[in-house]
């Protein structure tokens, strides 16, 4: 192990050694219980966004498939821990090699076809998620068509409570998945799979076993996919078709990894903390009232509609996602989310923690919006000239 | 002492046969010249020798082992290595990290933080060490067929396909890149250049293979090649048959 993943490691385990106590602090410093089921789904997003991007991010080969991975790690809780009585503990790495062997598989179809290869893998993933609902509807042994009640599962108790137990199983599982895709990323597979993303057969010819990465990334990230579901499942508390295969997984997934940059672990991370502090608060928000009461708007019916929109502006300004920029400026975008958060704390005192948050991370996306040639230029008038501003997002990214 | 041999290559696209029965081989030190009017099998045999299309008959040997059906990536480790006629680098990684998948996946089999460091290396050696952290959009053609020089070369080859690696320069950048193939050569590689410039291929090679509509039709030294009529017809068409 060299020095740089040393490192990432032992920052890697003191994160999650310091977000284990989390739950804990809960009782001494009251706050709600609500933040810890708020932090489980950040968590769970995490994940999902990180398992989905360390495949497509990286490979470029896009999967509208995580829905059926994220289905067969929540059916499997559901089946096992639900109907036949195990314990979540030894269901959720069942779901998750269920997953994994479901990826495989169809990699193991897909990938051979030389010549059919982006489209057709976009497609068929997009086909195998409806193929495993279709299956899971039909089979009484999985669901049948009624749903599966999760109440009765016998779940870690010695994690805590249930919201500090399933804040602790998402830590688990966002920090493993978070690692792994960190890790992939600096290792020869992510270097095989950002070669095959640019030309895949000038990658096989330069020594890339690209069969291979591709199935090994695939697998791994639909494992991550499966294992985080299964978690899920008991979030959810009572599964159904209609809801776990629905298009939510597969789009937002997407949404927080395009949003966040798909070349850097960070990206999904970024993305998933954006779009789900403001869909959050947007569901919460209720109504507001315009021109005094003549008009109301209900936010939380427009949360689709601000995501898409947000979705429509970041592809167009900003193509290569947040994260590279936010990397170059840093300094200026914590200035701009502090300054949003007492801002906030300024103009509506009692606003909660997490909107006062929402406000200063839009501040910061703000700030991140010019394109880097209108940065450099302002920035060589005032400073030196060339700051690395308008280099590649690539040349710190792989 | 022969590197690479090929028997009886076939390759059909469609009904249309590409190569129809190629046999020939490359010895270890030589400048195999591949020479041919256009669409008469030079591509696709290099396709073929380097693992990028598959025969649909014929055999590979290379240093005695036969490696017919294998795959061009374990082609590349073995010591097969190519440039290509339209540079293809990675276009959003730098310079160097170009050269760095090469390190990582090649025979030098270098972790990736050891695999950016010695790629400055093969950069400086194709005199493109000031360009390492460069995006590719600031290359010029002549320092994109540079780049896949030292792509090609940072896996230390055996032998090195050289796909008009002249096509589109200017004449200066064309001495440059003759002296450069020879700089490659005394580094021990055995090469294939295929070339539409037949003056450079006939003073670089040591041997040369004429094609035309996928069959050899001359080989030999340079010069006699170079006389033969079924060369002479092919390149210039009939009429100039007996003259």
């Amino acid at each position: 192990m060299n020095r740089r993943s040393a490192i990432r490691l032992a920052a890697f385990g003191f994160g999650a050694i310091v977000l284990w106590f989390v739950p804990t602090l809960q009782g001494p410093m009251g706050f709600p219980i609500f933040y810890l089921l708020f932090g489980y789904s950040l968590l769970f997003w995490f994940a999902q966004a990180s398992s989905w991007n360390m495949f497509t991010g990286y490979s470029g080969y896009f999967s509208f498939g995580q829905g059926a991975f994220f289905g067969v790690g929540v059916y499997t809780t559901g089946v096992l821990a639900a109907k036949r009585g195990w314990p979540l503990i030894a269901a959720v790495p069942v779901a998750g090699i269920l997953s994994a062997l479901l990826g495989l598989g169809l990699g193991f179809v897909v990938f051979r076809l030389r010549k059919l290869q982006g489209e057709i893998f976009a497609l068929v993933t997009l086909a195998v998620a409806f193929v495993v609902a279709a299956i899971a509807r039909v089979s009484s042994k999985i669901d049948g068509g009624s749903g599966i009640a999760l109440n009765e599962v016998k779940l870690p108790d010695f994690l805590g409570s249930f919201p500090s137990m399933m804040f602790r199983l998402g830590l688990i599982i966002a920090v493993l998945t978070v690692f792994a895709a960190a890790t992939i990323q600096h290792s020869r597979l992510g270097w095989g799979l950002f070669s095959i993303n640019d030309d895949e057969a000038v990658a096989e010819g330069l020594g890339v076993p690209t069969f291979r990465h591709k199935m090994m990334a695939f697998g791994i990230s639909t494992f991550f996919a499966g294992l985080s579901g299964a978690v899920h499942a008991v979030q959810i508390s009572y599964i159904t078709i209609e809801d776990v295969f629905s298009i939510r997984i597969p789009l937002f997934v997407i949404v927080m990894s395009v949003l966040g940059g798909m070349r850097h672990w960070m990206g999904p991370i970024v993305g998933a903390t954006i779009i789900h502090t403001l869909t959050d608060r947007l569901n919460r928000a209720g109504d507001l009232d315009l021109f005094g009461g003549n008009l109301t708007l209900s936010l939380s019916h427009l949360n689709d509609v601000i995501i898409g929109l947000l979705l429509i502006v970041m592809v167009l300004a900003v193509k290569d996602g947040l994260w590279p920029r936010l990397a170059r400026r840093r300094w200026a975008a914590l200035a701009a989310f502090v300054l949003g958060v007492v801002a906030a704390r300024i103009w509506i005192p009692d606003m909660s923690p997490i909107a006062k948050f929402v406000v200063g991370e839009l501040a910061a996306v703000l700030v991140l919006l010019p394109p880097p040639a209108l940065v450099s230029r302002w920035s060589s008038r005032s400073g030196p000239p060339n700051t690395p501003a308008d280099q590649p997002p690539e040349a710190a990214s792989v | 002492m022969t590197l690479l041999t090929f028997e009886n290559i076939h390759k059909r696209f469609g009904g249309v046969a590409a190569l129809g029965g190629v046999t020939g081989s490359v010895a270890e030190g030589e400048i195999l010249g591949l020479v041919g009017p256009n669409g008469s099998g030079k591509s696709t045999l290099i396709n073929v020798l380097s693992g990028f299309a598959e025969p649909n008959e014929g055999s590979i040997t290379f240093a005695d082992i036969d490696i017919t059906a294998t795959e061009a990536h374990h082609r590349f480790k073995e010591g097969i290595s190519r440039t290509y006629q339209i540079p293809r680098p990675f276009t959003r990684m730098t310079v160097r990290e170009n050269v760095a998948v090469s390190l990582i996946f090649g025979r030098a089999n270098l972790p990736p933080s050891e695999a950016i460091e010695r790629a400055l290396h093969w950069l400086d050696f194709a005199g493109l060490a000031g360009h390492a952290d460069l995006p590719i959009s600031e290359l010029n053609l002549h320092q994109l067929k540079y780049l896949e020089l030292s792509r090609a070369l940072a896996s230390e080859p055996r032998v090195l396909f050289l796909d008009e690696v002249l096509a589109g320069l200017n004449p200066t950048e064309i001495e440059e890149s003759i002296l450069m193939i020879r700089r490659i050569h005394e580094l021990g590689i055995s090469l294939v250049i295929v070339e539409h410039v037949l003056r450079v291929v006939n003073a670089l090679s040591t041997r040369i293979m004429a094609l035309n509509q996928g069959l050899v039709i001359a080989e030999g030294v340079p010069a006699d090649v170079m006389r033969d009529p079924e060369v002479v017809k092919a390149y210039l068409g009939s009429r100039w048959k007996h003259a």
